[in-house]
């Protein structure tokens, strides 16, 4: 799919060449790029193995570049004014204790929110029983709410009208939960915000967070609604290089799954390259080699580079360029640092 | 002068008077209106109140009491609303008739030709633009002030802003807004005058960003009072100490007399509760958040002394923690508190070293010690009343009405019910909204 919009952009790009187009027209050219669709994480490639492997958990965390003060930055709680803040007299060893214990917190706060495979339809029939045909005229659902089981594993069944008794379906199965449950945050019905030019107008608005946060609230991780949602943000924020929204955020290490786990991260490590965070873009290769098994011949990281750019990228041309820049600056840097140590008399 | 007169005999000499115009009209013949008039013998006296005395005399026993009359309550229907002055507007040669009188009100000479004395049609907007005009005559409109300019109460100066002070020299006060805390009369007695009536203003000066300061001045009007109390105040900056540019740098109380205020610093976008004189000073000094209470007296002069001590007296974070030689920590709800290190001193000392009795509370130590006093609130009257329980078991069952309606005009654009299926002419009425008149009157 990526593919296909690459090429349909470049086709687009090359058609509308100020060179091409007729000058003396002045016409306004109104065509929307291709919409972005869904890419869900399918059974056959469960994605869950990999994610939850620790290695892969502690690179896609340092990818995350977490900035404490991002995480713990003042959040609007719904209150109707901001609370009086409290002071406090510390010593050094209190405030030292003070700020690991909020780390720790704030590790809550970027959980990465699991990358599961999309879930199986159900359609288990427990029993028909054609003699309740036309007893009622309705469906009837029975929902065990025994307390202290998960909602995943709840209980839930449908008697139909002719009088057969099915395990209910998903949608039905969360709207249940949320009913004898309910979670805090979460609707009965998804919002209007996760559909159309609802979902179009806020990525405009490089709404991301907001948009991913949402998510996570009303939907469970396999649910095909989420990954669409899910998988379209990613889209929007790799395709307009929104990554800075994301970082110190909870789904920055989803995004960076996804995309590695889709081959698409050339935007990503042109952004690090160019903004010399070389060790980041090394981390994200080997997050690559991990989730498409493969391995680079040479051992040294900036080779690496080269190598990944040579063979696996697909936009060859803006990634060389900008790792050239990159040497150069790196030397420029080394020869003006070798220059002030001659002249402090220590080279 | 010769010359003159022998150019106009040239231009007469010039015109050409047409048969048509006969200069008959203007003389009129007394005896042809009185010939049939009956003769007939009555007494006048020529001596009467109105011609005895001059025109002016008579106006002013019109429009006027005496001092001793107004004692005795006399002329109270006398106002200025009814003085009026018929002669304005009225123009002689100009009259209810529309006649042109040439040489009157008219030029004797219009281009080449002699005007003639003639009528015009009636203009009937001279009397209605003659009434109108004695209608306003003695209504003195109060100017309205925009409410961004108006001050504690009507077009009353204190609260007001009466701009920054005047330069010096080259010194310019930019930036700088000065506002009226107080203007009143005070009176002193004089060996020679006696009573002498002065007006005192007290204003606040300041730039908003921590720099201000306050003066009183007495004159014979308000404005010379507020102009001299305005440059004065310029004269008497302090520095103060402000938090983030916002707020200030921590609880305190402060006294002066009787009137003792605590102040207490607040985040962002509490605004300025407190009294009106301390939102005032606030405003000009560039505090946005604050909350006050003054206790005892609320003389405005007292409040602004005793607000301006306590704000003297603060301590800069880094002072406090110097002193301290702590880190001074805040932390926040809206934070996920997290220990925000506000300031941190060149030594920090160690546990061991803090004696048992030292104040370790922020509060406290803002207070020197002492403990604001929080009365308990008490839960109103009406609360122990069975109608009030009756109240609230009759509003229980709308208390997520409001949530419902938001949501199904969220989902549907409209408020529904379950029976909307069934019953779909069942709508809630909404008024159409009057679109067409708009674009016609636009068009």
């Amino acid at each position: 799919m990526a593919a296909l919009r690459h090429i349909s952009r470049k086709v687009f790009t090359t058609f509308l060449k100020p060179e091409t187009r007729p000058k003396s027209e002045t016409c306004a050219i109104c065509i929307r790029l291709l919409n972005y669709s869904s890419i869900e994480y399918d059974e056959k490639h469960d994605p869950a193995q990999k994610f939850f492997n620790k290695e892969v958990q502690s690179l896609l965390k340092d990818l995350t570049r977490v900035d404490l003060s991002k995480v713990n930055r003042k959040r609007k709680l719904g209150a109707r004014r901001l609370e009086n803040p409290e002071y406090k007299f510390m010593t050094d060893e209190e405030l030292k204790q003070a700020t690991e214990e909020a780390i720790q917190k704030s590790e809550e706060l970027l959980q990465i929110p699991p990358v599961v495979s999309v879930r199986k339809p159900l359609n288990h029939v427990f029993a028909r029983d054609p003699a309740l045909q036309g007893l009622e005229e309705s469906k009837m659902v029975f929902t065990d709410i025994t307390f202290g089981i998960k909602d995943a594993e709840r209980l839930i069944v449908v008697r139909e009208i002719d009088g057969t008794l099915r395990e209910a379906e998903w949608e039905l199965k969360n709207r249940m939960n949320q009913l004898y449950f309910p979670k805090k945050g979460r609707s009965l019905k998804p919002p209007k915000m996760f559909y159309g030019e609802y979902l179009d107008n806020l990525l405009e608005r490089k709404e991301y967070e907001f948009v991913l946060d949402r998510a996570c609230i009303q939907f469970e991780p396999n649910d095909p609604d989420y990954q669409r949602v899910v998988s379209i943000t990613y889209q929007h924020i790799n395709d307009h290089d929104g990554f800075d929204y994301l970082r110190s955020t909870r789904h920055f290490g989803a995004l960076t799954f996804f995309l590695a786990w889709h081959k698409n991260i050339d935007n990503l490590l042109l952004e690090l390259i160019e903004t010399s965070h070389i060790e980041e873009a090394i981390k994200l290769l080997d997050l690559f080699s991990k989730l498409q098994a493969v391995n680079y011949e040479k051992a040294e990281d900036l080779d690496k580079i080269e190598e990944y750019i040579s063979k696996f990228s697909n936009k060859k041309a803006a990634l060389e360029l900008g790792f050239q820049a990159y040497k150069d600056l790196a030397r420029q840097r080394k020869e003006l640092e070798d220059g002030i140590k001659v002249a402090h008399g220590l080279g | 002068m010769a010359g003159q007169i022998l150019n106009v005999t040239k231009t007469f000499q010039k015109l050409t008077i047409s048969s048509r115009c006969k200069l008959v009209g203007t003389i009129i013949n007394p005896f042809k209106e009185h010939e049939l008039q009956v003769l007939n013998s009555s007494s006048t006296r020529n001596t009467n109140f109105f011609n005895k005395l001059p025109a002016h005399d008579l106006w002013k026993g019109i429009t006027s009491v005496s001092n001793a009359g107004k004692k005795r309550g006399r002329g109270k229907n006398v106002s200025k609303s009814k003085i009026k002055d018929l002669n304005r507007g009225q123009v002689i040669g100009l009259g209810k008739a529309n006649i042109i009188w040439p040489g009157l009100s008219a030029p004797i000479i219009r281009g080449k030709e002699l005007v003639e004395q003639h009528q015009l049609p009636e203009d009937p907007e001279r009397e209605k633009k003659l009434v109108q005009l004695r209608d306003q005559m003695g209504i003195v409109k109060r100017q309205k002030l925009s409410p961004i300019e108006r001050g504690w109460s009507g077009s009353k100066m204190p609260g007001r802003s009466i701009g920054g002070p005047d330069p010096i020299g080259e010194d310019t006060f930019e930036g700088f807004d000065t506002k009226v805390l107080e203007l009143k009369t005070v009176f002193n007695m004089k060996g020679n005058l006696g009573r002498k009536r002065r007006q005192s203003a007290l204003v606040v000066t300041g730039n908003g960003k921590g720099l201000a300061g306050f003066a009183l001045a007495k004159g014979n009007e308000a404005r010379i009072a507020l102009r001299k109390a305005k440059n004065r105040s310029a004269q008497k900056l302090m520095h103060i100490k402000l938090f983030k540019n916002h707020t200030v740098c921590h609880d305190f109380f402060s006294q002066f007399g009787s009137t003792k205020i605590f102040v207490s610093q607040k985040p962002e976008g509490h605004g300025l509760v407190c009294h009106r004189a301390i939102k005032t000073i606030c405003e000009v000094i560039g505090i946005k958040n604050l909350h006050a209470k003054v206790e005892g007296s609320t003389n405005v002069g007292k409040v602004m002394k005793a607000f301006f001590l306590g704000l003297i007296s603060q301590k800069t974070p880094e002072e406090i923690a110097e002193e301290k030689k702590l880190h001074l920590v805040q932390i926040c709800k809206e934070s996920n508190y997290f220990p925000t290190v506000i300031a941190s001193p060149t030594e920090c000392r160690k546990a061991q070293e803090i004696p048992k009795d030292e104040i370790l509370d922020f509060k406290q130590y803002c207070f020197d010690g002492k403990v604001v006093l929080q009365k308990k609130k008490f839960p109103p009257f009406y609360t122990k009343y069975k109608s009030y329980e009756i109240y609230l078991k009759k509003q229980e069952k709308f208390r997520n009405q409001a949530e419902v309606k938001r949501n199904l005009i969220a989902e549907y654009g409209e408020i529904r019910s379950f029976l909307t299926d069934k019953y779909p002419e069942c709508r809630q009425y909404r008024r159409e909204k009057k679109v067409e008149e708009n674009e016609e009157a636009e068009a």
